[in-house]
């Protein structure tokens, strides 16, 4: 026991002078994937609103590329039908900047932007079927820039028959072809289409559009006011 | 409908041209080629942690529901709008090269308004101002004819006459019009008959500017829309300016007689006139008693203004009828030949002048609107018009994008041209003439560069001009700038703001009571002074709310003319242009150089210099077009990217194509929208267990 107690305390101190030992980090291979993810990684933001600018050319271009001021004429008519009031009165409403009162861009939509989207749609959209489709005589359709095709005989419309049709309206407003968009749109706006015509055979009062018009026309408002129209 | 466009589109070298595009949109029933394509579902998009890579090219054949989108995205950002069926369709073809699709669009009206708005949002140049020089408004006063009826005569307000009578005042006293004269207010009294001997006596008929095209020449014949065929569409003028109170139109107009003198040079009036014994009378009183007559000559309310020691010692000297001494000074100095040294107005006060609209989004030529605008609003008009010029010139030319802040070229119009040729001079002098400047000596836009072949009714022919002067310096020259800017310290945060993408926020900082005058060293300010005070003192040579250029050679920046009085005040025009505040032993400091004389001396031509060396101006650029483009602030994640944009752009020449090239081909700009549609899901991806990893 004396022995230990003056052994133990030798190797101690033998134990303390040794230099310490260093265990070297070893790197370790890449870690076995359980699975691949892929991950982007680019920063997220929602979807932004079409620059108001943008949105007045994209909507003079549809009107025929007319000038403002003559495709307020236009759209307001005089048939008494108050589609439309002026840009004057949509400008601030629309997003535009007031550089002078130092009043910035709008960047995202509000109630009233979308009222406004609404009314410019239903004036376009209208003005639109009365060129294209009621014209007499007919525009050649090349010359259409909205419903670039003619229609069928009433009460005929069915699927074959309104889904090339509809594409054309969909590139036009949305810029790609509905067969790529997803698959309940084109059977939903098919389904407007037969309940704008079955209910518009007994509107009251009557309208001047027919019943195929006043469908397409509502097929047209549904895509001037989607929100792929207005936001990229 | 389809492909009809105005007609009446800008001519000239305007590089603003019509939108919409002269494109006929070829309107095809397109069978849904789409349906033959692969409906691919995307391969699974790498990380962008790693080098920047460009955009997959869409392969022949095989669009997409995200190459649709791509394209639509560039399409809004290059042309300004939705594609349209037929852009689409060559879009679907297999030839279609992207990349020479992009670099085709970094040019054209389009891309040039894209860009300009970036800048337009951030500097907001549009005039919430109004703007009237002393020599060069006119106003409109209508009186009772010698026959009975109406007739207008036109006059400037204070302008010097040798009767004492009307001196200081409309041409026609009270007596003689029944009329006290106001040029900011209807005038009161009741109209009487002028007599003919009077008003032939004190007013003549003139063929003016705003109604001949030809007014330069001695009997000019070419009334707008009567021999003045063509003008430009935007040139329009009221109708009251066009016709007589009984409606016939207007072939000349009735002004006073002093005004209507044409030499460029008079002299100054002095009348050793003394003060008159009795108290006058007041507006109010004059208005409460109609009738009552007063012993001031002529019925006048006021007594004629008395001689200014100026005036009395420099009696007879030359002064220049374009300054705004020639109205209080002279009786010899009139609005030109024509007019054309002077704006025409409808009324007193700020009456219409000419119709233009408040609102043009898209450019000129494609207004929403359109209105009577007053004369006041004239020349802030087209001083925002210039600032968009100018900007557009920079992108369509792809200028070495410094010039933003050091060019010295601009482009002028009609109103401008005569703006900077003689109504621009107006604006001098005050309190300058003690310093010995009576009419600017060193202007921000020398009037001898004014091309001479622009007449003011001009207002869509724009023409270069290569240089304003040895002080010009890109935006921070211009009356807009200038105008909306109005103080050196709002000038110079606005080149800190929108040039270096720095914005000035206050440290956490106890606001102790201090009277240190220096805001760079006073506790709590001097977090964003120190700064800003620096930057302000560049503007310290153009006064404020003015763009009149205080020279060196007469406004040194330590004025040792200048000395305190007993209460330790400057005197009224040393207190007007130096800060008693900065006082030493070499005098006052020029107002707003105090945070640094060496930028006093550089001026704007200096700011410009040293903002565009810094490494920031470049950076802030990329972040700017970087940031519009991908539709979303830059972020860290962005940094990559950002970096070799700025690397790109500064090896271009700060060209602005180069760095709207880098954007539109980035990978960053082809996923910076996040929508996905569920045709363009990826499929899931294969699961790796861990033993075939190994």
């Amino acid at each position: 026991m004396r022995r230990l107690g003056l052994v133990l305390p030798l190797a101690l101190a033998a134990c303390a002078a040794a230099t310490p030992e260093h265990i070297q980090p070893v790197l370790g291979g890449p870690l076995a994937p359980v699975s691949v993810v892929a991950m982007d990684t680019a920063p997220k933001e929602d979807l932004r609103m079409v620059p108001p600018e943008v949105y007045m050319r994209t909507y003079m271009q549809l009107f025929g590329g007319l000038a403002p001021l003559d495709a307020q004429k236009a759209a307001r008519g005089n048939d008494g039908s108050q589609l439309f009031d002026n840009w004057d009165a949509y400008v601030s409403a629309l997003g535009f900047p007031d550089y002078r009162t130092d009043i910035p861009r709008q960047t995202q939509t509000n109630a009233l932007m979308v009222a406004t989207f609404e009314r410019l749609g239903v004036a376009l959209c209208d003005r639109s079927i009365e060129h294209d489709l009621k014209a007499k005589p007919a525009h050649p359709v090349r010359d259409r820039v909205v419903f670039a095709f003619d229609l069928p005989r009433p009460g005929t419309m069915d699927a074959t028959a309104f889904s090339p049709r509809f594409d054309v309206l969909h590139r036009t407003f949305l810029g790609y072809p509905a067969a790529l968009a997803p698959a309940t749109r084109v059977p939903r706006f098919l389904q407007l289409y037969r309940d704008i015509a079955s209910t518009h055979k007994t509107a009251d009062p009557k309208s001047r559009l027919s019943p195929d018009e006043a469908a397409w026309a509502a097929v047209c408002y549904g895509l001037v006011r989607h929100p792929e129209f207005h936001l990229y | 409908m389809c492909g009809r466009l105005r007609t009446e589109n800008l001519s000239g070298p305007d590089l603003v041209s019509l939108m919409p595009l002269r494109v006929r949109t070829r309107c095809t029933l397109l069978l849904p080629v789409a349906l033959a394509l692969a409906v691919g579902l995307g391969a699974p998009r790498a990380s962008t942690a790693g080098p920047v890579s460009a955009a997959p090219v869409p392969s022949p054949g095989a669009r997409t529901l995200d190459d649709y989108r791509h394209f639509r995205v560039a399409s809004i950002d290059l042309l300004g709008r939705a594609p349209t069926r037929a852009e689409l369709a060559q879009f679907e073809r297999a030839d279609f090269d992207w990349n020479r699709w992009v670099e085709s669009h970094l040019q054209g009206p389009a891309y040039v308004e894209r860009l300009t708005r970036i800048y337009m949002d951030a500097l907001r140049l549009e005039p919430n101002v109004t703007f009237t020089a002393g020599p060069s408004q006119l106003y409109r006063q209508e009186i009772t004819g010698p026959d009975g009826k109406p007739t207008t005569v036109l006059y400037r307000a204070g302008q010097r006459r040798v009767r004492e009578a009307t001196d200081g005042e409309f041409c026609l006293s009270p007596d003689e019009t029944g009329l006290v004269v106001r040029p900011q207010a209807t005038a009161i009294g009741t109209p009487k008959k002028t007599p003919k001997k009077a008003l032939d006596a004190y007013t003549v008929s003139v063929r003016p500017w705003w109604l001949y095209r030809d007014y330069a020449s001695p009997h000019p014949t070419q009334r707008y829309l009567d021999g003045f065929t063509h003008p430009d569409a935007e040139y329009r003028p009221v109708d009251a300016l066009l016709k007589e109170p009984d409606g016939t139109p207007t072939t000349s107009v009735r002004i006073c007689r002093e005004e209507a003198q044409e030499p460029a040079s008079g002299h100054i009036y002095a009348t050793a006139r003394a003060k008159p014994p009795t108290a006058p009378m007041t507006v109010s009183s004059v208005a409460a008693s109609p009738g009552a007559t007063t012993a001031l000559p002529g019925g006048r309310v006021k007594p004629a203004p008395l001689d200014t020691p100026y005036a009395t010692k420099h009696k007879g000297e030359p002064v220049a009828c374009d300054t705004r001494e020639a109205v209080s000074m002279s009786v010899d100095c009139g609005c030109g030949h024509g007019l054309d040294r002077c704006m025409p107005n409808s009324g007193p006060g700020d009456a219409p002048a000419f119709q233009y609209p408040n609102h043009m989004p898209l450019g000129p030529g494609l207004p929403l609107d359109d209105a009577n605008q007053s004369a006041f609003r004239w020349y802030p008009y087209w001083w925002s018009r210039e600032a968009v010029h100018f900007l557009d010139y920079l992108f369509a030319d792809d200028r070495d994008f410094r010039e933003v802040l050091t060019g010295k070229e601009t482009w002028v119009n009609g109103p401008l041209a005569q703006f900077y040729k003689t109504i621009q001079r107006g604006s001098c002098c005050g309190p300058e003439g003690a310093f010995g400047m009576h009419a600017e000596t060193e202007p921000l836009f020398d009037p001898a560069r004014v091309p001479a072949d622009l007449a003011p009714q001009d207002v869509e022919k724009w023409e270069l001009v290569p240089d304003r002067g040895a002080h010009a310096a890109g935006l921070l020259t211009m009356p807009m700038y200038l105008e909306k800017y109005a103080s050196a310290r709002a000038r110079g945060a606005a080149i800190y703001n929108d040039f270096l993408c720095k914005s000035f926020s206050a440290g956490q900082a106890e606001l102790a009571a201090s009277d240190e005058p220096d805001l760079t060293k006073r506790p709590g300010c001097q977090t964003c002074h120190a700064t800003l005070e620096p930057l302000a003192a560049y503007f310290a040579r153009i006064e404020p709310a003015s763009f009149v250029y205080l020279p060196e050679s007469l406004f040194p920046v330590k004025a040792k003319t200048c000395k305190k009085d007993k209460a330790g005040k400057l005197n009224g025009s040393c207190n007007a242009l130096y800060d008693a505040a900065f006082y030493d032993v070499d005098g006052p400091t020029l107002r707003g150089a105090h945070g640094s004389l060496p930028h006093a001396d550089s001026g704007a031509a200096g700011a410009g210099a040293d903002i565009t060396r810094m490494p920031e101006f470049a950076s802030c650029a990329v972040q700017r077009v970087a940031s519009s483009f991908l539709g979303r602030p830059t972020t860290s994640d962005d940094a990559v990217l950002l970096e070799k944009l700025t690397v790109d752009f500064v090896q271009s020449g700060y060209r602005m194509r180069s760095l709207v090239r880098g954007v539109a081909l980035s990978d960053e700009y082809r996923r910076a929208n996040n929508d996905r549609g569920a045709s363009s899901v990826s499929p899931p991806p294969p699961v790796v267990s861990p033993k075939d990893a190994r």
